[in-house]
Order: structure tokens, then C-alpha cells, then sequence
């Protein structure tokens, strides 16, 4: 018999009153705790990447397209798969800070996909940590040729049409005009796609390019570029710039006399870009994603539109659809998937379908590319509502053939699809 | 050719003036208050949103209010939080303004929504004047013009007038200014509140050229501290004549090899600093040693 059991059986079991209020306290502690470890375990809440700049040149854009996302699970009851479901939201500042988001969202967070890139080249640089570490990944505003391309992986999905469909609907409008352009395009990978897209276009069709500038993210003042533009006396000016730099472009060249003089046109701009210029500086030619006074949206768009402005009091922007459809895409695939399994989604969101009108618009499986229409618009002549700038020519491809014809087959694409 | 590189010259002149009027605040601020001020681009933005509120509710007119409004924020910062630095360790300002920067643009986001929102010109300067292949707008000859006159009314008004003797004074030696009997703090607060002023006054002038969103302080604040880095901190001249060379250097940048415009201010700056490591007119001030 050991002296401890010695002590107890001549004793009795003593317990101090210290111990004893300790015991209790822990005791108490546990059964309050319990509960909520034991519901935690049941219920632990499926988590969403999303990736939206919250600083930097894209960052008043990107709010639209994170109320889109936000509002596509708040319309699920924040639920997938009968668990919660969470948004987890981080910041996109440039690439290598995109790049380092995804990174702590798969490696930290344990989000089981994610959706944003609002840059091309923070997509691009998104895309890269998806396909290392095989998370679906949706990129909902970029267009760079390169993302469903060249660098395409079995990971990443992208809704965006991208520059070359824009361009080859936009072209033929420009043309019609005059066959002397001007190229003013932002020094990165969109605006690349764009003077490349574009100049092809041209030069192939007997025109020619009068001249041509790459522009540096952020700049504040195009003065200097306008007068080599007038001065060059093109019968059009391309432009590759976007969000706010594309709203300062617009209010210089007004300023500087222009507006009318020389047509200016522009593919993949945005509600939000045009609202900043201002009903007297509004001007161009423009492709759209989408238009929230579309007749053809819809019932499903119609009622997020609606919801949206409840909700914000004001008109739902393309890039809240684009934020919205993103999201939707890949919360729907999870719940076709019927599993947070990598593997298993991407898969649901190759097969996912979403009717719009005659078309069902989904993601093509040999590059992961969204086939949609575009909106090709004006400006109205005269504004009288603060939101409604566009007028709306058409939606292009009309048929089934021309869009197939103008996202490009299989043989075309530049993507050598990897596997899972 | 010599036309178009006449031509940018003018404009780069007259883009110049508008980052001369951006950047003379957070000059003036630095040289009297030796505070380096992050949120100066802030003060600039919350300027042209109080001119887009104003012009929206009372007309261009009331517009003009925005620049003596963002003084008179700039004065209550100044009371709450700027005046416990003085004589602090520099960082500790860095941290302060650079958060109250992320805190107004977070507070503009939260009123404003993030999208831009529109402000035009008045209409009677709307247009443009042409003398050969010269361009300039009459909004940025309003610029030009306005810039100058401010420039040489605060230059006069430190120069010839007791209270910009007693601002010139306390910033090289605030302990012998209070010693005589001046109420410092107050002077100060002016200070303070004069840098934002032209800040707002910046904010106005741009307003009509530039996208009004809440990250547009971004926008201004680099090239301000380009300016007075390359033209010395603290100095008034120095800041002005670095405006007009950044202008210069970024029109004609953009003519020869437009791609590198964005860098070509601070390939200048680099420049500049190693051949005068103080900008070109920067003294050597024992406060700040």
C-alpha cells in the first residue's frame, strides 16, 4: 500500500476548500462550455474565399463585386450543404498581396473555394496558388486572354468575357467609323490584350494604328496624353484603361475639348466608371457584361436587382452581377458536388448551367471559360437619371454559332487544360 | 515635333502649378510644424467631397466653401490629436496621420459608397484657348491663376505680416516664441489648419479633373511628398519650383516614352537627391537634426 493510500484510508478523502471551489468553477465552466464545443463540432460553418480589393486603384469597383458575392449566400440563408456558411473577405492591394491573401485563405481559413481577382493580374496571380493548391477558384471580373489561355488550370473558372470576344464584337463598330485608331491602354495585362486584340483587328481589315501609348496604373492626368492624341487626329481612340482611370480619362477629355470630336470606345467598362464622369462628360462606345434595365435578364436577375437596391438604394452595377454570378456559381456547385471535396466541385462547376433567355450560359470544360452574351452601348444623348447612362445597341453573339464562333473553339484556345 | 514638345511644355507647366497647390500644404506643415503629415491626401479628398456636397446642394458657388471647411477640420484635428506630437519622436506622427489617412478614407467610403462621384466645372469655364499648337483649358488657366495668387498671398502674409513673423519665428525656436509671451498652441492650430485649407483648396481645383472616390487621396499624396522631398522639406520655394519640374519632367515623359510616366518623378527625385541629398532648396535645421 502506497503512503498515499495509507493517508486516505486512516483519513478519510480530505479535499481543501481551495480544491474544492476550483473543482466547482471548472465544473460550472464546463457545463456552460460544453454545449457550444459540442453545437461547434456539429455545425462548424463552411468558409468562402473571396478576394476583393479593399485598397488600392480597383477598390471602388470591387465593393460592387463583393455586395454581389455577399448577397448570392445571404440569398442561400448564409446555409450549404445544411451547414453555415461564411465569407471569409481579404484585401487585394497589387498581385503579390492577392497572391498572399489566397495563400492565408487556403492555408489559415480552410475555405473550401474562392471567388475575385479583380485586376487581371491579381487574378492571374490568384489562379496561380488555386491550381497549387487545388482550390476551385472563380475569377469574376478579369479578362485577360491568359487566364482561360495560356495559363488556364484545372482550377480556375472565369466569368468575364475575355478581351478577344469583346473585341471582336466592339471592332466592326469602330471600323464602321473610320479606319485610323489611336491606342490608349493601361500597362498591364489587360490593356496589353487589348492593344494587341485591337491592332490585329485593324491591320488585318486595312486600317492602321496612328499611334499607340501604354499608360501606367493610377495616372492622375491624361493632358499630356490627349494632345498627342489630337494631335495624331485619329478617326478613333481605343481605350484599354479601367475603373477610375477610365473616369479621370473621360472628364480630361471632355475638359480638353474632345468629347464628340473623336469617337472614343471601350470594351468591358463598368456602371460604376461612367457614374463618377458625370452626365456632361459622358461619352464612347462601350461592350458591357450587364445592364440592370436589360429586358432579357432573367427572373432570377431581376429579383437580385431588386433585392440589391433594397438593400443598398441604388442600382445593382454589372459588377454586383458579376460578384453575384461568381458566387453563385460556386455555391451551387458545391451543393451539386454535395461535398467540399476539391475534386468534386470542380467537376459540378464544369457540368453547372445557368438559363439566361435562350442560352444556358455555363463554364465550357476545355478552359473553364464562361460562354455569355455582351452588351454593346452608347451613351444617352441626353441623362436625366444619375444611374442610367447606357444605351443599349444590342447583345451579341445573336446565335448559338456566332458565340461559339467568337469565344473560339478548342483547336483556338491557347489552354492545355491539366488534370485534377 | 517642336510644336507638340512646345505644347507639353505648357502643359506640363500647368499641371505643374496644380501639384505646387497640392503639395505646398504638407510643406508648409512639415517646415512649421516639423509633423509629417500621411493624412494631407485625405484632407485633399475631403475637400473635393465637401465641394461635391456643396455644389450639389447650394451650387458651384457654395462650392467654394469646401477649402476654409477642411481648414476648419484641419484645426480640430489639430486640437485632438496633432498637438501631442510636437516634439515627440517623428514616427510617432507618421503612425498617427497615416492611420487618420485609412480612417478618413473609410469614413468617406461609409457616406459616400465607394463609386466615384461626378463634379464638372462651372460653365463659364468650360472651353479652351489654342495660340498655335498651344492648348490650355480655361478651367486649368482658373488653376494657374488661382494657384499663383495663393501662393504669393501666403508668401506676403508670412513675410510682411506680424503673425507670419511669429509663424516663421516659432517654427525655428517655439521655446523663446512662448518665452516672449505668444500662445504657441494657437498659432499652431492656424498652421495646422492653413496646410489642410490648401489641401481642401487642392481637393476644389481637382475636383472637376480627377475622380472624386475615397481612394483619391492615393492619387495626391505621392506626388506631393516627390515635390517637397525633391524641393526640400519645409521649404516654400523649393516646393514650388519642384511642382512646376515634376509637371515639366511627366508631360514630356509621356511625349517621348509614355510607359515610364508614372516613374519618371521619382527617377527625378532619385536624381536629385544624390546630387543634394536635402532637395534643392533644403537647409539644414537643428530642430529637425
Amino acid at each position: 500500500m502506497t503512503e498515499q493510500m495509507k493517508t486516505l484510508a486512516t483519513t478519510g478523502l480530505r479535499i481543501g476548500r481551495r480544491s474544492l471551489l476550483l473543482g466547482a468553477s471548472s465544473l460550472a465552466a464546463s457545463r456552460l462550455g460544453m454545449p457550444y464545443i459540442g453545437n461547434a463540432a456539429a455545425a462548424e460553418s463552411i468558409k468562402i474565399g473571396m478576394i476583393w480589393a479593399k485598397t488600392g486603384n480597383i477598390v471602388d469597383q470591387a465593393e460592387y463585386l463583393a455586395q454581389g458575392g455577399m448577397l448570392a449566400l445571404e440569398q442561400r440563408g448564409n446555409m450549404l450543404l445544411g451547414r453555415p456558411a461564411e465569407i471569409v473577405w481579404l484585401d487585394e492591394p497589387n498581385p503579390q498581396g492577392a497572391q498572399q491573401s489566397a495563400e492565408r485563405l487556403v492555408g489559415e481559413q480552410k475555405v473550401v473555394g474562392m471567388v475575385g481577382g479583380a485586376l487581371s493580374s491579381f487574378a492571374l496571380a490568384i489562379s496561380s496558388v488555386a491550381k497549387k493548391a487545388k482550390i476551385p477558384y472563380v475569377a469574376a471580373n478579369a479578362a485577360t486572354g491568359d487566364l482561360t489561355g495560356k495559363s488556364c488550370n484545372k482550377y480556375t473558372f472565369r466569368l468575364q468575357p475575355p478581351v478577344d470576344v469583346h473585341a471582336r464584337i466592339l471592332a466592326p463598330y469602330c471600323a464602321s467609323i473610320g479606319k485610323k485608331w489611336y491606342l490608349l491602354t493601361a500597362s498591364y495585362a489587360f490593356g496589353q490584350d487589348i492593344k494587341r486584340a485591337f491592332t490585329d483587328y485593324i491591320t488585318s481589315n486595312g486600317g492602321t494604328v496612328v499611334g499607340a501609348d501604354e499608360v501606367p496604373v493610377g495616372t492622375p492626368d491624361y493632358s499630356s496624353f490627349i494632345l498627342k492624341i489630337r494631335a495624331a487626329k485619329p478617326d478613333v481612340v481605343i481605350g484599354g484603361i479601367s475603373a477610375s482611370d477610365l473616369t479621370t480619362f473621360l472628364k480630361q477629355w471632355n475638359e480638353l475639348g474632345m468629347k464628340g470630336k473623336i469617337p472614343f470606345a471601350e470594351i468591358s467598362v463598368g456602371n460604376t466608371d461612367l457614374w463618377g464622369v458625370g452626365p456632361e462628360a459622358a461619352d464612347g462606345l462601350y461592350t458591357i457584361t450587364w445592364w440592370y434595365k436589360n429586358p432579357n435578364n432573367p427572373p432570377e436577375e431581376q429579383a437580385m436587382a431588386a433585392a440589391y437596391e433594397k438593400k443598398y438604394n441604388r442600382p445593382a452595377a454589372d459588377k454586383v452581377w458579376m460578384g453575384w454570378l461568381g458566387m453563385k456559381s460556386l455555391l451551387e456547385a458545391i451543393e451539386m458536388a454535395k461535398s467540399t471535396e476539391p475534386a468534386a466541385i470542380v467537376h459540378a462547376l464544369e457540368d453547372w448551367k445557368y438559363r439566361r433567355g435562350d442560352l444556358d450560359v455555363g463554364y465550357r470544360s476545355f478552359d473553364h471559360q464562361m460562354i455569355n452574351r455582351v452588351l454593346v452601348a452608347g451613351i444617352h444623348p441626353k441623362i436625366t437619371d444619375k444611374w442610367d447612362y447606357f444605351d443599349i445597341k444590342a447583345e451579341l453573339p445573336k446565335t448559338a454559332d456566332d458565340i461559339a464562333k467568337a469565344f473560339g473553339s478548342q483547336a483556338d484556345s491557347a489552354c492545355k487544360m491539366d488534370t485534377l | 515635333m517642336l510644336d507638340m514638345i512646345l505644347s507639353q511644355a505648357v502643359n506640363g507647366l500647368v499641371l505643374g502649378f496644380l501639384y505646387v497647390l497640392i503639395a505646398i500644404g504638407l510643406s508648409i506643415i512639415f517646415g512649421m510644424l516639423g509633423i509629417v503629415n500621411f493624412a494631407h491626401g485625405a484632407f485633399f479628398a475631403v475637400g473635393a467631397y465637401l465641394a461635391y456636397v456643396l455644389g450639389k446642394e447650394f451650387g458651384w458657388w457654395a462650392a467654394l466653401a469646401a477649402p476654409l471647411l477642411t481648414g476648419a477640420i484641419g484645426v480640430v484635428v489639430e486640437m485632438v490629436l496633432i498637438r501631442h506630437l510636437y516634439g515627440k519622436e517623428p514616427l510617432l506622427g507618421l503612425i498617427l496621420t497615416f492611420a487618420l489617412a485609412l480612417l478618413a478614407e473609410a469614413v468617406l467610403r461609409l457616406i459616400f459608397g465607394g463609386a466615384p462621384v461626378p463634379f464638372a466645372a462651372p460653365k463659364f469655364l468650360a472651353g479652351f484657348v489654342e495660340y498655335g499648337p498651344i492648348l490650355i483649358t480655361k478651367y486649368r488657366l482658373f488653376v494657374l491663376v488661382t494657384t499663383a495668387l495663393v501662393l504669393v498671398l501666403f508668401w506676403a502674409f508670412l513675410a510682411y505680416t506680424p503673425y507670419g513673423r511669429i509663424i516663421r519665428a516659432g517654427s525655428r525656436d517655439p521655446e523663446m516664441v512662448g518665452l516672449l509671451g505668444i500662445n504657441l498652441p494657437v498659432v499652431f492650430s492656424g498652421v495646422f489648419g492653413m496646410g489642410c485649407l490648401l489641401a481642401g483648396l487642392g481637393g476644389l481645383l481637382a475636383a472637376p479633373l480627377w475622380t472624386i472616390s475615397p481612394s483619391m487621396a492615393a492619387g495626391a499624396i505621392m506626388p506631393a511628398f516627390v515635390i517637397v522631398t525633391i524641393g526640400g522639406l519645409g521649404s516654400f520655394l523649393g516646393a514650388i519650383v519642384a511642382g512646376l519640374l515634376v509637371g515639366i519632367t511627366t508631360a514630356m515623359t509621356i511625349q517621348f516614352q509614355p510607359e515610364w510616366s508614372g516613374a519618371a518623378m521619382y527617377i527625378l527625385m532619385a536624381a536629385i537627391l544624390l546630387i543634394r541629398p536635402r532637395g534643392l532648396f533644403g537647409e539644414r535645421w537643428e530642430r529637425f537634426e
